[in-house]
């Protein structure tokens, strides 16, 4: 039998169909509120409430902190051995697997994006990127 | 439900606590699917510049789009389901690929899109967000109405963020960061990527002119409703040309 999960969901992908959600959909679900981050930029309430609803939304046990603390405790909660969560350009994704690097079993899944964008394709104007890329839908 | 969840993550938003309230639309993927069930692309391309008081010219799905409550694969595909490949559908199709490219661009840069990205195409000021444009208090309808819609809503139309952002930039010589702060702050839909670059687009630090405009323009794409009600001597009256002088110095 495979280890339990949990999945950790987070503002960019907050809803039942997140990859990591679809992988594991009967996992436990975690969404963090990043206070110290929050109490840095101290975003109107609105915007709080809209993500709330939306983790509600999507079945998520909802928790302020700091994330990766958070989702430690978290899967200690729910006896988890892993934790799968969706991959986010933001850099703070990256900071946040940098700390639980090692320290938990970690899966990060990967988004099917509506248009790849190959590595090598430089991105300096709308236009041409779009002729490009977006000839399907043009 | 606000309430509690105020009280719980004091010190962690804008307002005081007494002003915190739920934004008028719902945050969550049902929330989001009904709106793109509510959307018809039908006649987008001509109307989605026009910036009527109901707002229904455009979709007005990007609070769930940024927040992957919905999927851009998705939204794509509903319009093709109801229209298939139209002059419509196509110039949707469009901007959604506008946010494939500033994401695009925010994977590749991370928190280099909070700084200018190419040299300034006209000088720019560094000044910081005046206190009576952030309250909506400068007799500007224009542009108090979109702030004071921004403040209470979460939302404003992709036109009226271009013209105050143009103002707050060109105008009034602010630096793009703190008009990009004061959105992100606010905007369900607020996102790095999509603000930042915008902001930046508008400043000309990444385009390759700066954007602005004039009251004709302004007057037609609100249906003067603004300017019907507007007492104030009006800093976007005239030509492009003359804009251009008075703005920039000369011609771009
Ligand atoms: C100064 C400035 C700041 C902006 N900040 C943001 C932001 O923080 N978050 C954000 O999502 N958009 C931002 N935009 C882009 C655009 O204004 C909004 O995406 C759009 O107004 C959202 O309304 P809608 O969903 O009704 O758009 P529609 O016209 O219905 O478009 C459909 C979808 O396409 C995408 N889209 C449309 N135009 C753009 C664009 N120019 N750039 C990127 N994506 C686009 C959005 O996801 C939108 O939901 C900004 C634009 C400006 C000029």
């Amino acid at each position: 039998m495979s280890a339990p999960v949990l999945v950790w969901l987070h503002g960019d992908s907050l809803s039942t169909e997140d990859p990591a959600v679809r992988r594991y959909p009967s996992a436990p679900r975690v969404f963090v509120f990043d206070e110290p981050w929050l109490r840095g930029v101290r975003p109107s309430f609105k915007r709080l409430f809209f993500l709330f609803e939306g983790a509600v939304d999507a079945g998520a046990q909802i928790r302020l902190g700091d994330p990766a603390t958070e989702v430690l405790s978290a899967m200690e909660e729910a006896g988890a051995a892993r934790l799968a969560v969706t991959r986010s350009p933001a850099p703070r994704f990256d900071e946040w697997m940098e700390a639980l690097h090692g320290r938990v079993d970690l899966e990060v899944v990967e988004p099917e994006p509506w248009i790849r964008i190959p590595d090598a394709f430089p991105l300096r104007r709308f236009t041409p990127f779009w002729k490009k890329l977006g000839a399907e839908w043009s | 439900m606000a309430q509690w969840l105020a009280d719980r993550l004091v010190g962690c938003y804008a307002e005081d606590r007494s002003g915190a309230k739920a934004a008028p639309v719902q945050g969550g993927r049902e929330a989001g699917l009904s709106v793109l069930r509510g959307f018809s692309v039908v006649g987008y391309a001509t109307r989605r510049n026009f910036v009527p008081g109901d707002l229904t010219t455009v979709s007005r799905l990007s609070p769930y789009l940024r927040h992957g409550m919905l999927g851009l694969a998705e939204v794509a595909e509903a319009v093709r389901a109801e229209v298939g490949r139209t002059a419509d559908a196509v110039k949707f199709w469009a901007e959604l690929g506008w946010r494939v490219f500033w994401r695009g661009l925010f994977a590749r840069l991370g928190r280099s899109v909070y700084s200018d990205l190419e040299p300034a195409k006209v000088p720019l000021g560094s000044g910081t967000m005046p206190p009576e444009v952030e309250r909506g208090e400068t007799g500007l309808v224009c542009m108090d109405e979109t702030v004071r819609e921004l403040v209470a809503t979460g939302y404003i139309h992709y036109h009226a963020r271009m013209w105050f952002a143009s103002y707050l930039v060109h105008h009034r010589k602010v630096s793009w960061r703190e008009g990009e702060r004061f959105f992100y702050r606010h905007l369900l839909d607020g996102d790095p990527a999509s603000n930042a670059l915008s902001w930046q687009w508008v400043a000309s630090t990444f385009s390759s002119k700066p954007y602005f405009f004039n009251r004709e323009n302004v007057e037609k794409y609100t249906a003067g409703r603004w300017c019907a009600r507007c007492q104030a001597r009006c800093p976007f009256d005239g030509s492009y040309s003359a804009l251009e002088t008075r703005l920039f110095g000369g011609k771009l």
